[in-house]
């Protein structure tokens, strides 16, 4: 089948500004995005850009905006979508290095500033820090976070203020925050808990919708709300 | 390079603050169109409204409502201009109106509410 794929295109070293470039390309409708772009890179032009590593919906790597919404080109299909002209973007809110790859230094700056590390202040034990079935629970869908960035990428609260945290790197905070292992959760509260962490979430839930592991971020940060509330009174 | 500017102030406060004002606020809002605008005797003339007033409780019932309505809609727009990126002198400038504007609205409130005389002889006006 025909399908056309509308991409953003830019290349600082040549264009001024980002223009749009459609590809017309013959394939099967079991075609993941992530085939249809190879198909044009290997095939078209060589000199697309765009990131990908594992293909599978594990490294968060080819997170992209595909018809308006942030999603990884390797885990949708060309059969899920009704018209064939499909418009594919760069996420957004961070600046483009080239086509469709973005810098994501800001992103992980600002997963780093909530410390993404156990820190235990107990001894390490022989082997291992054990966790009850209950408490891993507590932290079940945190843990699945592949930091694709597609989230951050689509909160609004972050397109108007690049100095907020964004849902990723809080959702991370959580992750350590409610780890039943970890000693750090104070340290980790007052960095959430500022003008630029939580309290610019309001709930809109296009993290939500856009989350490639199908993860409730909002749900979550409102738990590090919460928690944070709960210090104050 | 990015820089995260943490902050002594928590918005932690002011959050849960304007949660349990909004939720005042729904059953205020509920109460004043009732008593105002479904209930066929509250009337709106200076006599009425006199009437109403002679009754402490529904004194209290204003600036309350006064007193919640300024908070949350303040704090609320406070809210939406602290979602962008503002430069520090802004920031304060627009706390400071924000602030100003808050108690000079709030004292004029109280004002008028505590203007309204108390009638010795109710039945007048009843």
């Amino acid at each position: 089948m025909k399908v056309t794929l509308s991409i953003l295109r830019f290349d600082p070293e040549k264009d001024e500004k980002p223009y749009r470039k459609d590809y017309e390309i013959d394939v099967d409708p079991s075609f993941r995005i992530l085939d249809c772009l190879d198909k044009v890179k290997w095939d078209i032009d060589g000199g697309l850009a765009y990131r990908r590593s594992c293909s599978h919906g594990i490294c968060g790597s080819d997170a992209m905006m595909i018809n308006g919404k942030n999603m990884l080109a390797c885990q949708v299909l060309v059969h899920d979508f009704k018209n064939k002209y499909i418009k594919i973007d760069p996420i957004p809110s961070l600046p483009i290095i080239k086509d469709l790859i973005v810098d994501m230094e800001s992103f992980f700056a600002k997963y780093d500033v909530v410390k993404p590390y156990l820190i235990a202040k107990s001894q390490p034990p022989a082997k291992e820090r054990y966790q009850s079935i209950e408490d891993r629970a507590v932290i079940d869908e945190a843990v699945n976070c592949i930091l694709c960035g597609a989230c951050s990428a689509s909160c609004p609260s972050l397109w108007t203020n690049d100095s907020y945290l964004g849902p990723a790197a809080m959702l991370k905070a959580y992750r350590f925050v409610f780890d039943s292992r970890d000693d750090a959760a104070n340290e980790r509260l007052d960095v959430v808990d500022s003008p630029d962490g939580l309290w610019r979430c309001h709930t809109i839930f296009n993290c939500v919708e856009v989350c490639p592991k199908e993860i409730n971020i909002t749900w979550h940060l409102s738990q590090l709300k919460k928690k944070c509330a709960m210090r104050e009174f | 390079m990015y820089k995260y500017q943490s902050s002594k102030n928590s918005g932690a406060k002011s959050w849960i603050l304007q949660r349990i004002t909004g939720l005042a606020l729904v059953v205020l809002m509920l109460g004043h169109y009732i008593l105002m605008h479904y209930s066929p005797d509250s009337g709106h003339t200076y006599e009425a409204v006199l009437t109403r007033m002679q009754f402490s409780w529904y004194r209290i019932i204003d600036l309350l409502f006064v007193t919640l309505a300024m908070y949350h809609g303040l704090n609320g727009l406070w809210g939406i201009f602290r979602d962008y990126k503002l430069a520090p002198w802004l920031r304060i400038s627009i706390i400071s109106v924000l602030v100003i504007l808050g108690v000079a609205f709030t004292a004029w409130a109280y004002n008028i509410i505590f203007s309204i005389p108390y009638v010795h002889n109710i039945a007048l006006l009843l």
